[in-house]
């Protein structure tokens, strides 16, 4: 209680609140890294599920993951070289 | 029936690993439990000398899992604790020595003779922490309050959840005085950054240093608080899911205790 009136009057904030903010904000952006290897295995993946529609340009496509304050997008850039005609089956 | 075998882990080194698994093991080999403790740190063995058996060893766990002695060679009883016994490190071997398929088979066979075995990790996630969790049912993770310990359990528990283990935690070396000054973490903090259940919160105690510069178990030392701490921690695992977590307070927190009951925070 004579803590709390004391910190009051001395505006000293604690450093544990700030190591407590500190904390949660940068295992969340721990969490966000996403390993070369994964990133991979991703951009292989989605390769293989757009090639069954468009026929595209391997060599120029690119797969980031971006980074703001406030928000994260996985961004998948490819030229299409033609769309593939579906086989009536 | 088949015993357990725990995993006591950290990622960050120094937060007090060695000292809470040899004494929750000694306080389970209190309760009445046949209990080993396996120091899986190959390299850097530190159970021995803080457990006050480094005169007595003869062979390590390197040893049996290459199939150079049996099991019952490489423990060692403890002399003041019935039902305790240590298999120390290899100091000389290096880490890739073990293979997870050769530590597994071991593990399964300690989990025959002891109704506890206790793998203590090496600080890191690398191929020795690997090893230590491959046999593992049960993980405890260990941190202290600080920014670092508190990330580095964070990541240990994420590889723990990845090989189906859900760890409990023990925060070690709380300072209550300093808690309530602002200055420390409190354990709800560290609970709610790492959203996982609580097995026990240990206060820092100068017992410790001292029970490890003698080797004798700090559970042993009944004025020792962290002693006592570890000693409930251990009746939780043993079945006593229930017993209260008791939390760490200093003695000058007499206003704490009265402000509490008037209802101020």
């Amino acid at each position: 209680m004579f803590n709390a009136l004391f910190k009051r009057f001395t505006s000293h904030k604690p450093s544990r609140n700030t190591a407590k903010k500190r904390l949660q904000f940068s295992l969340i952006y721990d969490k966000l890294e996403v390993n070369d290897t994964t990133l991979t295995d991703l951009q292989n993946d989605i390769v293989a599920v757009i090639s069954k529609y468009f026929e595209i340009d391997k060599d120029a496509l690119e797969l980031k993951v971006k980074r703001d304050d406030d928000v994260s997008a996985l961004v998948f850039n490819t030229p299409i070289l033609q769309v593939k005609r579906k086989r009536a089956s | 029936m088949e015993g357990k075998v725990i995993v006591v882990t950290s990622g960050k080194g120094g937060v007090g690993k060695t000292t809470a698994t040899s004494s929750i093991g000694a306080a389970l080999a209190l309760e009445g439990k046949r209990v080993a403790i396996v120091d899986m740190d190959i390299g850097l063995r530190n159970l021995d000398v803080v457990m006050g058996l480094e005169n007595r060893i003869v062979f390590n766990i390197v040893d049996v899992v290459l199939g150079k002695c049996k099991i019952s060679q490489a423990a060692i009883r403890d002399r003041r604790i019935e039902n305790l016994f240590l298999i120390p490190a290899s100091q000389s071997d290096n880490k890739d020595v073990l293979s997870s398929a050769g530590v597994e088979r071991v593990a399964n066979e300690l989990r025959k003779e002891f109704d506890y075995v206790i793998m203590d990790s090496p600080a890191g996630i690398e191929r020795g922490f690997q090893n230590a969790v491959v046999g593992a049912n049960e993980a405890i993770v260990i941190c202290t309050p600080d920014v670092s310990s508190v990330r580095d359990a964070d990541r240990v528990i994420g590889i723990l959840y990845s090989r189906s283990l859900t760890p409990k935690l023990v925060v070690n070396r709380i300072e209550p005085a300093r808690v309530e000054r602002g200055e420390m973490l409190s354990y709800e903090d560290v609970l709610e950054v790492l959203s996982i259940e609580l097995l026990g919160l240990v206060p820092m105690d100068e017992h410790v240093l001292i029970s490890s510069n003698t080797g004798t178990p700090l559970v042993l030392q009944n004025d020792s608080k962290a002693g006592h701490a570890f000693k409930r921690i251990a009746r939780r695992l043993n079945g006593e899911a229930d017993l209260p977590i008791e939390v760490p307070t200093h003695k000058n927190s007499m206003w704490k205790k009265i402000s509490k009951t008037l209802g101020f925070k």
